[in-house]
């Protein structure tokens, strides 16, 4: 009997340890309008969040002093209006009436604090950069704050759209607005259960009036085809992007779904290093790009879901210059350019490349796909690409650090044409900027220092005009194509709207068509 | 235990350091000001030689430290421990299913060996062992959640979100355990003692339940120690499936994002949970056979 009992008890345990830990599960999340995304959000702190998961969370749980609508034209937030007395001074006039979520109203001294937080180094902030040109901040009232710069700064106002903290909260250490976020947004947070959901409140008080549905829920979804199939069981109402288009079709058929495209503002590219014995050869990059065939990569892979790019701005951007050197599809002008780069086909038709790259790209299964399409065109015109697919933080590190040949990868939320500063200023190579395949030339230089300091827009759209010629000309990059932005969504669901840099700013205004409230 | 612990956590720090992969430039982004980049590189205490990181952070983990988060800044353990429940939980949920399905087709297989059971069984381990994950997940899905509408989708809540990861982790240990009930149980049939119980005039039931199936079960009790390590460590892929918050996920994400104190504290704790689950194991054996007594 003893020895029956030693034998038995062990097993007992295991159950009750089992069923103790079941009864600690929570329960299910009541209505709401439940959003699928792919990872947790890392960072609240609009200071701090850098990541989309966070983004997409601060955009609903703070407001900034401006922001861009739906077609990237600066709007206002909370700033009801700004003017620029002179070339270096910016004054913003504060809504007055708005409130944080613990109820204490939004004054200038937050802004200013906000911002000097930012450029505080202590912070560590990843938007400290972008604060650089600012040399004073002054607080002239409760509801009014200039900003002073050291020099005139074109794409100034695109660095206000930045989320304002409440300076009572955020001054006293102990608290953590990257865990506990109080903004002046449409939603505040209610809980958030680390990689499995965040929910929202609505914030009643909200100043535009508050938003029609209770609730948000962010519901963490790893795996894409998951994702899918909990908004075809409708557990979940709303997926933006990260959708393969291979699916696109199937969902559109589903009576319960309905699915928005737009064309956004996100570029994908190949990217050159320009410090490659082979690659430094402008007609080895111009054959490359005549080699792709672009239309059929979108037609076969992107499934239509991207229209075909001539540079970084897309065609509703106002800098856009459509008379820019193009690289339609010729495999026969890509041999014979590579012939004159002194890379002749060593027998003729035969096996024997002319030469072989090395191409690197993410885990990203499109991306892979897309890079043996590409694999395959440019072998008909004798060049053997060997294709390298790497989990992200290594393939990040390598292309930051110039150990690559060609690359691809996409430029999210492209608005300021600043950007070129960024990606193709000579001295931005990383660690300082974006300007990984190491591009030098002295006259683009010049042309995107103008640009930053130029503020009349017609004379500021006539230097991007130039810069961009330069680009496509000069080919560092191979433009590939704009991508469209999908949200695919119950069919009840009204009133979500795309926004090319995929912010969910229109989430307090939705709606369930027959307000049974999901 | 503590040379194997220091080995894991050891081999873990070298590897994770010396991967491609900056932490800084995954947290700040391109952004950042390279005088921000090394201002955190400094807070962070990455720009001291490996050497010392590894010696400052063994220091601290013998005195239960594992640090904060480079990401979250929270504190690893904290964080971890929020992972154990529901790694436990799935991890138990994948064992109740493996052996419910195990112990009836094992021994059923055994008794009526070469019958179409018998070989039926055994297509059911080929196939439980072959039929990965990442496919039989959604599989059950699309099934049971989709057509059916029986249990959620994902995710973690009650009972009945633990149903379908269980049944997907569970089914390549049940199909293992299958086998090896029916090879042990083979074995023990043709014992004298088996024999002497038949010939006391013991009903077949008895037999078989009592005197054989004891012993069969010994190393099947082994083995389904090992798994039990191996299932805590070794769900990441289910635990993506189902959008289990485990630690196999975290481990993964961490290593994703270079986070190294998180990863290495997610390795120590797997590794110890690794080392205890062998070490009662070993203890449960002493219980079933009494002729194994430790000193």
């Amino acid at each position: 009997m003893g020895r029956k009992l030693q034998k038995i008890q062990p097993v007992w345990f295991v159950f009750f340890i089992f069923f103790l830990l079941l009864s600690c599960s929570k329960g299910d999340m009541g209505s709401a309008l439940v959003v699928g995304v792919e990872t947790n959000p890392t960072n609240l702190d609009p200071r701090l969040a850098v990541d989309i998961a966070s983004l997409q969370v601060t955009d609903i749980v703070y407001n900034r002093l401006v922001k861009k609508d739906r077609h990237s034209n600066i709007v206002p937030d909370l700033a009801e209006k700004w003017e620029m007395p002179d070339d270096t001074t910016y004054v913003f006039h504060l809504r007055k009436g708005v409130k944080f979520h613990d109820g204490t109203p939004l004054t200038a001294d937050d802004v200013k604090y906000t911002f000097d937080s930012i450029r505080d180094p202590s912070l560590k902030s990843p938007k400290r950069s972008s604060t650089s040109p600012i040399k004073e901040i002054r607080v002239i009232d409760k509801h009014t704050i200039s900003f002073v710069l050291k020099r005139p700064f074109a794409p100034f106002l695109s660095n206000m759209i930045q989320g304002i903290v409440p300076m009572h909260i955020a001054k006293d250490k102990k608290n953590n607005l990257s865990r506990n976020p109080v903004g002046t947004g449409p939603y505040k947070l209610s809980k958030w259960e680390f990689d499995q959901k965040l929910e929202l409140a609505a914030n009643e008080d909200y100043f535009e009036g508050r938003p029609r549905l209770d609730r948000v829920v962010y519901k963490i979804i790893p795996d894409q085809t998951v994702r899918l199939l909990e908004l075809e069981k409708g557990s979940v109402h709303l997926i933006q992007n990260g959708i393969s288009p291979d699916v696109i079709s199937r969902l559109e058929q589903n009576p319960k779904l309905k699915l928005i495209k737009e064309t956004g503002v996100n570029y994908s590219y190949i990217g050159f290093n320009l410090e490659d014995s082979i690659l430094k050869n402008k007609k080895v990059r111009h054959a490359i790009a005549h080699a792709i065939n672009r239309e059929d990569i979108i037609k076969n892979i992107q499934k239509g879901l991207a229209i075909p790019a001539t540079g970084l701005l897309s065609p509703s951007h106002w800098a856009y210059e459509p008379k820019v050197r193009k690289f339609p599809y010729d495999p026969k002008k890509a041999k014979r350019l590579l012939d004159e780069a002194g890379y002749p086909d060593p027998d003729g038709d035969g096996p024997k490349p002319r030469f072989a790259i090395r191409y690197k790209t993410s885990q990203n299964q499109v991306r892979k796909r897309i890079a043996e399409v590409i694999q395959e065109q440019l072998i008909q015109v004798g060049i053997k690409v060997e294709m390298r697919s790497y989990e992200w933080g290594t393939f990040f590190s390598d292309i930051r650090s110039g150990n690559f040949q060609m690359y691809t990868l996409t430029w999210v939320g492209v608005t300021d044409p600043d950007i070129y500063y960024y990606i193709f200023y000579s001295g931005s190579v990383p660690p300082k900027g974006a300007n990984r395949g190491r591009y030098s030339n002295k006259a683009l230089d010049r042309l995107i220092e103008q640009g930053r300091y130029t503020l009349d827009l017609e004379k500021r759209k006539r230097i991007y005009s130039e810069i961009q010629k330069i680009i496509a000309e000069d080919s560092p990059y191979i433009s590939l194509w704009y991508l469209k932005n999908v949200a695919v969504m119950r069919k009840e669901l009204k009133g979500f709207e795309l926004y090319p840099g995929e912010q969910f700013y229109s989430l307090k205004d939705v709606f369930f068509d027959n307000q049974e409230g999901r | 235990m503590v040379p194997v612990i220091l080995g894991v956590y050891t081999i873990v720090f070298m590897i994770i350091h010396f991967i491609p992969g900056d932490p800084v430039d995954l947290i700040l982004g391109e952004t950042a000001r390279p005088s921000d980049r090394e201002f955190l590189r400094q807070e962070l205490g990455l720009d001291k030689p490996v050497l010392d990181q590894y010696v400052s952070s063994m220091l601290r983990a013998a005195r239960g430290d594992m640090g904060r988060s480079l990401h979250t800044n929270q504190p690893v353990l904290t964080t971890i421990l929020k992972r154990v429940p529901a790694t436990v939980e799935l991890t138990i949920g994948a064992m109740i299913v493996a052996v419910l399905i195990a112990l009836p087709l094992g021994i059923i297989a055994a008794l009526k060996q070469y019958s179409y059971f018998d070989n039926g069984s055994m297509f059911f381990a080929l196939l439980g062992i072959s039929m990965p994950n990442f496919w039989l997940g959604p599989l059950l899905i699309i099934l049971f959640s989709i057509k059916l509408g029986w249990f959620p989708v994902s995710g973690r809540g009650g009972i009945e979100y633990l149903i379908l990861p269980a049944i997907t982790l569970g089914t390549a240990l049940a199909a293992i355990l299958t086998r090896m009930i029916r090879s042990s149980l083979l074995e023990v049939k043709k014992e004298d003692y088996i024999t002497f119980a038949r010939a006391k005039g013991l009903r077949e039931v008895l037999v078989i339940g009592k005197h054989a199936l004891s012993n069969a079960l010994i190393p099947v009790v082994t083995i389904m120690g090992l798994q039990f390590g191996a299932l805590l460590s070794g769900s990441i892929i289910t635990e993506t499936i189902f959008s289990w918050p485990g630690i196999g996920r975290l481990t993964i994400q961490a290593i994703q994002t270079r986070d190294y104190p998180l990863v290495q504290g997610c390795v120590l704790v797997l590794a110890l949970s690794y080392v205890l689950i062998n070490f009662l194991t070993d203890l449960v054996y002493g219980f079933i056979d009494p002729r194994i007594r430790y000193e």
